[in-house]
């Protein structure tokens, strides 16, 4: 496998702690990220999956455990000159294209925030060329530049926002549900976009999302989050195929696919956390049970599933 | 089966700045009782305007109803007034809306916004529509109804918000229920709940429901029937196995092949239908969605498509289906879904004008 880019270790992000509405919105969570994949990341509103995103990019400050970036920690007590470096290889896309884009500043100068931000640019010659390269990266013209938000619609926003993760030459994006609020006709075009700047740049990509079908065309592996925690991660196809964690299976279960016939027979499958029955104690933790394939659950679980697929 | 509405040629349009929006132009449906016809569309093809006007929603002025007529039961509502759409508005036509949390009264109990109706339109006492609302909230599967019934909206997750909505919608039993993207704001557990809850409710009841939405997999999922709707016309409609299984216009190609499907090849790229809808205050001459089309023949540029008609239910509107058109291979996403359907005509029919 190749070179790991970014490694999650144990990581907490707990809000209001110590006051009695604690929130534990990322509970412990552990996964690697390698150089040149998207990893999706998938689970309910409110289970920790957007949280999780900004915290790997240090919107929020951890509370407990290590994102390691190239091997160097991203938390932790830093100089501005350094967090400035990794801002420079962490991006962020943005869910709405309409409230992520300052109504009051020109795509140009959009863009071009990070550019001047860490000095990329030698001249304003330099700065509008590069400026109107990452236009046409994106699929938008040279014209647009001088436009503001306002002009464009909301897939064309999303391109904007994609040139301004791009304009600092990344290496990582965050994409946190950068579909959700475009038409079905338009998601395909970012999506295909996003596909293509990542075989020309050799980018990596977390993807946040909860449209599945969408999730699994795009990502190499996918973790499934319940509740602040991942509780299964596994190549895409895999997971798609051979669901362990039963709230994986149900959450399969749930999604309509545009065939009639299948959707008439289709059975969904409810998940209550009881089924598990752990006895106090036990050690729940993520188990490898087929080759790159994690389950989050107890010993005696495991060896059932152990039983069960590998063959 | 009867027919509970009919659309003929209804046009919609409003007064902008930038000049007069025509948002629908020529729509025409019926629908039947007990059925759930599915409206398709990218934002902007007037498919949320067309159900807003059943209902007459459409703020009078800037919005218009042009031209055309709803018969709602053989009676057209396009003529009356605000007063006689009260009558009808909630007791035979409600609506559920996209966004739960807006779409409530913050400051109201959710009882009190359940019995509204029922007190305004079956005079029913208080205590009475207190237990209707208690009862409908119990049918829509919220539990401990007789606390609930007393809280606030922000008391509510959102799916259960939702439910709430359903709740209010079917308080007066109407018979004719309009969905506009319902499950869009809920997760998929919580979206396949709250489908199954509207189609048990509507064996239950016999409701009719016009399902707005652009998730294929919904409409796959409730829809006997749906129409496709581009810049403000219905581009395509049929059964939901001749539209999933035997398309023919080229733009529910593009909706269709513009998915990832499961099984799908993943290094492929997806088939997106490559531009944006066309500004509705000037419509293209010809067919609307040519500049888009791959598909596009010389005379799409210059006269607009009529209608066909591929079987008794099956209707598209495109130069594709001309007999001196020449034949063309949908998009290989959607050859894998074509089958041969019994009810489909030898030969497309066009459809005279008037239909």
């Amino acid at each position: 496998m190749a070179e790991k880019l970014l490694e999650i270790k144990n990581l907490k992000q707990h809000f209001n702690v110590g006051r009695p509405n604690m929130v534990k919105a990322v509970d412990g969570i552990t996964f690697d990220i390698y150089r040149g994949e998207t990893l999706g990341l998938v689970g309910e509103s409110g289970c920790g999956k957007s949280t999780t995103g900004r915290t790997i990019i240090r919107l929020y400050d951890a509370t407990d455990g290590q994102v390691l970036f190239e091997g160097e920690d991203v938390h932790g007590k830093k100089s501005a000159k350094e967090l400035k470096k990794f801002n420079r290889k962490m991006q962020m896309i943005f869910q709405d294209p309409y409230a992520s884009l300052n109504p009051r500043m020109t795509v140009a100068d959009i863009i071009a925030e990070g550019i001047d931000i860490h000095g990329l640019a030698k001249d304003k010659k330099a700065r509008m060329e590069r400026v109107y390269e990452l236009l046409e990266t994106v699929g938008l013209n040279k014209e647009h530049a001088n436009r503001y938000p306002h002009e464009f619609s909301g897939g064309q926003r999303q391109r904007i926002g994609i040139a301004r993760a791009l304009a600092v030459d990344p290496d990582f994006i965050i994409a946190d549900e950068p579909i959700s609020a475009l038409d079905v006709s338009i998601q395909a075009q970012v999506v295909n976009l996003m596909k293509k700047l990542q075989r020309e740049k050799g980018l990596t990509y977390l993807f946040i999302a909860h449209d599945l079908s969408m999730v699994k065309y795009i990502s190499d592996r996918i973790g499934v989050m319940y509740f602040g925690k991942l509780v299964e991660l596994a190549p895409a196809d895999d997971l798609y195929n051979n669901p362990m964690h039963p709230y994986t299976q149900s959450l399969l279960s749930a999604i309509p696919l545009p065939d009639p016939e299948t959707e008439r027979t289709r059975r969904r499958k409810s998940y209550a956390p009881s089924v598990h029955n752990y006895a106090e104690g036990e050690q729940l933790e993520m188990r490898e049970i087929t080759p790159g394939h994690f389950v989050y659950c107890s010993e005696k679980e495991y060896q059932q599933l152990k039983a069960q697929y590998a063959k | 089966m009867e027919k509970l509405l009919e659309v003929k040629n209804l046009e919609v349009s409003f007064q902008t700045y930038g000049g007069t929006v025509k948002a629908v132009r020529g729509v025409s449906f019926d629908l039947h009782k007990g059925e759930t016809l599915a409206i398709v569309g990218e934002s902007g093809s007037g498919k949320s305007v067309t159900s807003q006007s059943i209902m007459k929603l459409i703020p009078m002025p800037p919005g218009q109803i042009s031209g055309g007529q709803i018969l709602l039961n053989g009676d057209d509502i396009v003529p009356k007034t605000e007063k006689q759409m009260e009558k009808i508005r909630g007791k035979e036509i409600s609506m559920i809306f996209q966004d739960p949390m807006t779409s409530l009264n913050p400051t109201m109990k959710i009882g009190n916004q359940i019995t509204e109706g029922l007190i305004k339109h079956q005079n029913m006492s208080k205590q009475d529509a207190k237990n209707r609302a208690i009862e409908l909230l119990r049918l829509v599967g919220i539990p401990m109804p007789e606390k609930r019934v007393n809280q606030y909206p922000h008391e509510f997750s959102g799916g259960m918000r939702q439910r709430a909505m359903i709740a209010i919608a079917l308080a007066a039993n109407p018979k004719l229920l309009i969905a506009d993207e319902p499950t869009t704001a809920l997760d998929v557990t919580i979206q396949a709940q709250i489908l199954e809850l509207m189609k048990d409710l509507q064996s239950k009841m016999d409701t009719s429901i016009i399902f707005i939405t652009h998730d294929l997999g919904v409409v796959a999922n409730v829809a006997d029937r749906v129409a496709v709707m581009y810049a403000g016309q219905i581009v395509e409609m049929g059964t939901v196995d001749e539209i999933f299984y035997d398309p023919r216009h080229p733009y529910t190609w593009g909706l269709l092949a513009s998915m990832p499907s499961v099984d799908s090849d993943d290094s492929a790229e997806l088939a997106a239908i490559p531009g944006t809808p066309p500004d509705l205050t000037n419509p293209p001459k010809g067919d609307a969605f040519a500049a888009r089309n791959s598909y596009a023949l010389a005379i799409d540029f210059e006269e607009e498509p009529p209608m066909f008609q591929i079987s008794e239910t099956h209707f598209a509107k495109t130069w594709l289906l001309h007999p001196d058109a020449p034949k063309v291979e949908p998009p290989e996403a959607v050859k894998k879904r074509m089958r041969q359907l019994s009810s489909t005509f030898e030969k497309p029919v066009l459809v005279k004008e008037g239909k």
